[in-house]
């Protein structure tokens, strides 16, 4: 009995051998092996997706750059495995695309200060390790133009993932956006708790939608879920992250934000290959051509489209300003003085929603 | 021009307590037959992926829900296979099969993330889905509106018929059952049977019918909750509506709250459920009085 | 009343089982290449990657080290209630107190010095751990409650009760409204060694595991533990106090749970954060069972299972395979295993 299972193992073994062993081809080294790490799938439609593309657009368009990627990996000590693991393959630039990998990819950095690191949405640096983001703030307000004009309720719902204060900010402008155009507007915020959770999002958006809202904005991971939602329940959609969005809210589409990284991506590979690369710490603006204003939908007037980029024009020449005082939270309180700006630097720091903004951001 | 409370809080606690529902009753099953399944938040992934990856190729959302649950019932199968023949602790191989089915759903579904579906429609009842406070009750998927009518089933498959019998027998005294004449082997192979289509149009539905979309792990829990409200309602099929109904709610409650604005922290109602059911269990015994069936017992305490 | 000679119990198997044990295992990696072949990759190229990506590279080799450390505690917390029938699958929840109480520790000792913070941060999280497991074993002890259901419902109270304190209370102030606790001070770090990620937790689970081992085998209470996992009553009869076992064996698994969670939180993540374990608690319970109570059966288990768990990256990185698919292979070693052993009676 035990030489028979031993005979069967040993054939087995070879016939595996045999049906799956592709010859190896030899391939010259890159000059440039660059590692990417995703916290959810490379074809979310959403965040994920977006750094994907972004970086095969570079993989495409830099001569002698390879790509290691890898998708789930959990925030926290396994995504130091990760990076280290890329870093012993060769990989000598990585990209840490997400939030929760701050932590872990400083303290690679640390480790290896041969190794570049850039980090999307990241408030701390090293002297190997810079951060990049697009001011989406700004973009937000256009979209609340769009929704203050659109809208039929004068009501807007947002399914958030996590309160982050960036998040937050997102939400703000939105609102004051929609409210320079429609003095009623009222958004209403749920938190999901998690990044991706598609039970949850459906479920939170049609609790919103309950609510009377009309437009659905949505900051997770993956956006598909509650514009389908939106859109099966007559409502508007507003998107991000994913310029191909549209495609699942056909009638109810407004805008989105999107991000084509792709672009930068080649920049920051040319940079490190030639020894010109700084640990910046990258805000981009509606100028910069990564921060995307998604094409509109049938749903927006061209009236209201004029409006949208008079606005974004106003924005690019700095005569716009998004956060402007006097601004009061959504407990009475003055968060913006009269004669005030917010920039971005404060933005790291908001824990508090604009008055007509019903949510709890602690 | 909003939903007043009542109702929001009700359809969102019915659209999420149905995958929740379908998922107990079919652990109540077999745990009536005195098996333990721990993997259930495996079948029902297992029922997500592939009833979401056969709705994509065929288009039809009630393809989908049938192929997800026969993939449930087939992965249950193996489960059936292990512990029943192969008599393999209980406990252990519900865990394996948890992660065989994070595992296998993760490979079968990466290629239909992002991928679009029509997923199941409300079907709204003539009059009386324009009824007050009971009006989101009838605007519901096919799946809700059967989930009720499901659980009478199985009761009155459980309480009601001679299989039924033959199983809580089973699942009380397997040896008196054998003596009696019935087979405990293929009963309990036929409970997890339905046991796996049940959980696996549970899944289903999540997929199909809910977010509409698929993830990893979207379950998200989903299955161990189940076999904690088996517990909450006490083996008992309609007891599992309650249940079902609690768990859902309080999803559906911290969310409705959210967008009322009302301070709440989600992870504090999140913890009711499982708290509510120790305390059932505390009042109406968890070993002395013999709430659960009694081979049940016996792998609870270790001695099988 | 003289002691009867305790016969030479062994714990590990005899080598022959050695032998069969790893013929299972190679069962399980032959079916797993047969799921990778259908998935379109090459299983040798697959499993050659894993192996240097692992063992034949000391970062790999050190990583793995780093991943058996909370697998050999939480598999110790399960071993230990499991001598007396107990079964603890709360593993999970206790962790995740034992990190809680750890956090909460380091909060208020951060002034002092290391030599005071870490054993007061490591009291804690084995208090913590202690804790949640003490309730339901109080509860078994009592006759009211299976500890099997209440350390399975535990595991989320624990789990969420993190989660409100990240979100609420412990929320770090200076990280842009992140859910997670501030970062704990340096005295409050568990120390690691030789620059690697391996931390002093590895000495703490060696510790336990040979005391487990000298405990079941060269001790009266050892020998109390196997006569109450023999018969209950008889045990009871004899004068053996069968209940204050249940209360301290559950107390004892619980609070090395809770080591677990103090070591990731304080020596590998420096901070509480929702997402502290993925699954040690279950998967330490899994590798109890595997290794059927015997120390040595833990640590090749737990070797096995880290091995495998540091594979997925591979898989992803150098095949294109989702990450998640190794759980596939963890499963088939487990149904491997399981179908063997029970042919031959529970265990």
């Amino acid at each position: 009995m035990r030489h028979r299972g031993a005979a069967l193992l040993i054939v087995a073994l070879f016939a595996l051998a045999g049906a799956g062993w592709p010859a190896r081809t030899a391939a010259a080294p890159p000059r440039l092996l660059v590692g990417i790490l995703h916290v959810g799938s490379m074809t979310d439609g959403g965040y994920n997706q977006a750094h994907a593309e972004g970086a095969r657009f570079m993989q495409r368009n830099v001569p002698g750059v390879e790509l290691i990627e890898v998708e789930n990996v959990p925030e926290g000590a396994d995504a130091e495995r990760v990076m280290e693991s890329m870093i012993q393959r060769g990989a000598r630039f990585i990209i840490p695309a997400s939030f929760g990998y701050l932590d872990p990819g400083l303290n690679v950095a640390r480790r290896h200060p041969e190794v570049k690191f850039m980090h999307p949405g990241g408030f701390k640096r090293a002297e190997n390790f810079g951060t990049y983001w697009a001011s989406t703030q700004d973009a937000f307000y256009l979209m609340g133009i769009a929704a203050g004009r659109t809208t039929k309720t004068n009501r807007a719902g947002f399914v958030v993932a996590l309160p982050i204060s960036f998040f937050l900010a997102n939400v703000n402008a939105f609102h004051l956006g929609a409210r320079s155009v429609n003095p009623r507007f009222e958004t209403r915020v749920v938190f999901t708790g998690t990044f991706l959770d598609p039970g949850k999002e459906a479920t939170a958006a049609n609790a919103l939608l309950d609510q009377g809202v009309d437009v659905m904005g949505v900051i997770v991971d993956s956006p598909i879920t509650v514009v389908q939602v939106a859109e099966r329940r007559g409502a508007y959609s507003v998107g991000y992250h994913y310029v191909g969005l549209q495609r699942f809210a056909p009638k109810g589409w407004i805008s989105g934000i999107a991000f084509n990284w792709g672009p930068l991506y080649v920049r920051f590979a040319k940079a490190v290959m030639d020894g010109t690369w700084k640990n910046e710490a990258l805000f981009g603006s509606l100028a910069s051509d990564y921060l995307v204003v998604a094409p509109f939908g049938k749903a927006v007037s061209s009236a209201t489209v004029r409006q949208v980029n008079a606005a974004k024009q106003a924005f690019i020449s700095g005569q716009l300003r998004a956060f402007q005082g006097p601004i009061r939270d959504n407990r009475g309180q003055l968060r913006v003085p009269e004669g005030q700006i917010l920039t971005d630097a404060d933005f790291g720091r908001m824990d508090w929603f604009v008055e007509g903004i019903v949510g709890q951001p602690r | 021009m909003s939903t007043p409370f009542v109702e929001s809080v009700l359809a969102g606690a019915i659209l999420s307590g149905t995958p929740v529902l379908f998922a107990t009753l079919g652990e109540v099953v077999e745990e009536r037959s005195g098996i333990v399944n721990l993997g259930m938040e495996g079948i029902m992934l297992i029922g997500a992926v592939v009833g979401f990856a056969s709705t994509v190729h065929s288009g039809q959302a009630a393809v989908g829900l049938l192929a997800g649950a026969a993939a449930g019932a087939a992965m249950n199968m193996l489960f059936a296979y292990m512990v029943i023949t192969q008599r393999a602790n209980q406990l252990a191989t519900g865990l394996a099969m948890m992660f065989g089915g994070v595992g296998l759903s993760a490979l079968i579904g990466a290629d239909y993330i992002g991928s679009r579906i029509g997923g199941l429609n409300p079907v709204p009842v003539p009059f009386l889905s324009a009824l007050p406070w009971l009006g989101p009750l009838f605007r519901a998927d096919v799946l809700v509106y059967l989930a009720v009518p499901t659980a009478v089933g199985v009761w009155w498959l459980l309480f009601r018929t001679r299989w039924g019998l033959d199983v809580r027998a089973v699942g009380e005294n397997p040896t008196a059952a054998f003596a009696a004449g019935v087979s405990p082997m293929r009963v309990q192979y036929q409970a997890l049977f339905l046991a796996g289509f049940l959980g696996g149009l549970a899944g289903a539905h999540l997929s199909v019918g809910i977010a509409k979309t698929w993830a990893e792990w979207m379950t998200a829990g989903r299955g161990f909750i189940a076999v904690a409200l088996v517990i909450f309602s006490r083996w008992h099929p309609l007891r599992a509506i309650v249940g079902a109904l609690i768990f859902g709610g309080a999803i559906a409650l911290q969310l409705q709250l959210q967008a009322r604005g009302a301070p709440v922290s989600p992870f504090l109602l999140d913890m009711l459920p499982y708290l509510l059911s120790l305390v059932v269990l505390l009042v109406w015994g968890g070993i002395r009085r013999h709430a659960a069936p009694a081979s049940l017992g016996r792998v609870f305490q270790g001695s099988e | 009343m003289a002691e009867p000679a305790a016969p030479a119990i062994r714990l590990t198997s005899p080598s022959g089982a050695h032998v069969r044990a790893a013929g299972l295992f190679a069962l399980a990696f032959v079916l797993f290449g047969g799921v990778l072949l259908a998935a379109g990759k090459n299983p040798l190229q697959a499993y050659a990657d894993i192996l240097t990506g692992t063992l034949l590279n000391p970062y790999g080799l050190s990583e793995v080290v780093v991943k058996m450390i909370p697998l050999l505690l939480t598999a110790l917390a399960v071993a230990i209630p499991s001598r007396i029938w107990l079964i603890n699958i709360g593993g999970e929840g206790q962790l995740y107190a034992g990190a809680l109480a750890a956090t909460w520790a380091a909060a208020a000792v951060a002034a002092q010095p290391a030599v005071i913070a870490l054993p007061v941060v490591a009291a804690s999280g084995f208090l913590g751990g202690a804790l949640w497991a003490g309730v339901p074993g109080w509860l078994r002890m009592r006759g009211w409650v299976s500890e099997t259901i209440s350390t399975l419902l535990l595991n989320y109270v624990g789990i969420l009760l993190v989660s409100f304190l990240v979100f609420g209370p412990w929320k770090d102030p200076g990280s842009a409204n992140y859910p997670q606790s501030a970062e704990f001070a340096a005295a409050a770090r568990l120390p690691s060694l030789f620059g690697t990620r391996i931390h002093l937790g590895l000495l703490v689970a060696i510790a336990g595991l040979i005391l487990y081992h000298l405990v079941m085998t060269r001790t009266r209470w050892g020998l109390e533990m196997r006569a109450i996992g023999g018969n209950r009553e008889a045990a009871r009869r004899c004068g053996i106090p069968v209940e204050t076992y249940v209360l301290v064996l559950m107390l004892i698994g619980g609070g090395l749970a809770g080591l677990a969670g103090m070591a990731e939180v304080s020596a590998i993540q420096g901070r509480l954060r929702p997402s502290l374990s993925p699954g040690y608690g279950y998967v330490g319970f899994l590798i109890s069972w595997m290794a059927g109570g015997s120390a040595f059966g833990m640590v090749a288990a737990a070797f096995l299972v880290a091995v495998i768990a540091a594979g997925g990256d591979i898989l992803q990185m150098s095949h294109r395979l989702p990450g998640s698919a190794v759980n596939i292979l963890m499963a088939l070693m487990l149904f491997v295993v399981l179908a063997r052993r029970g042919k031959g009676g529970g265990s």
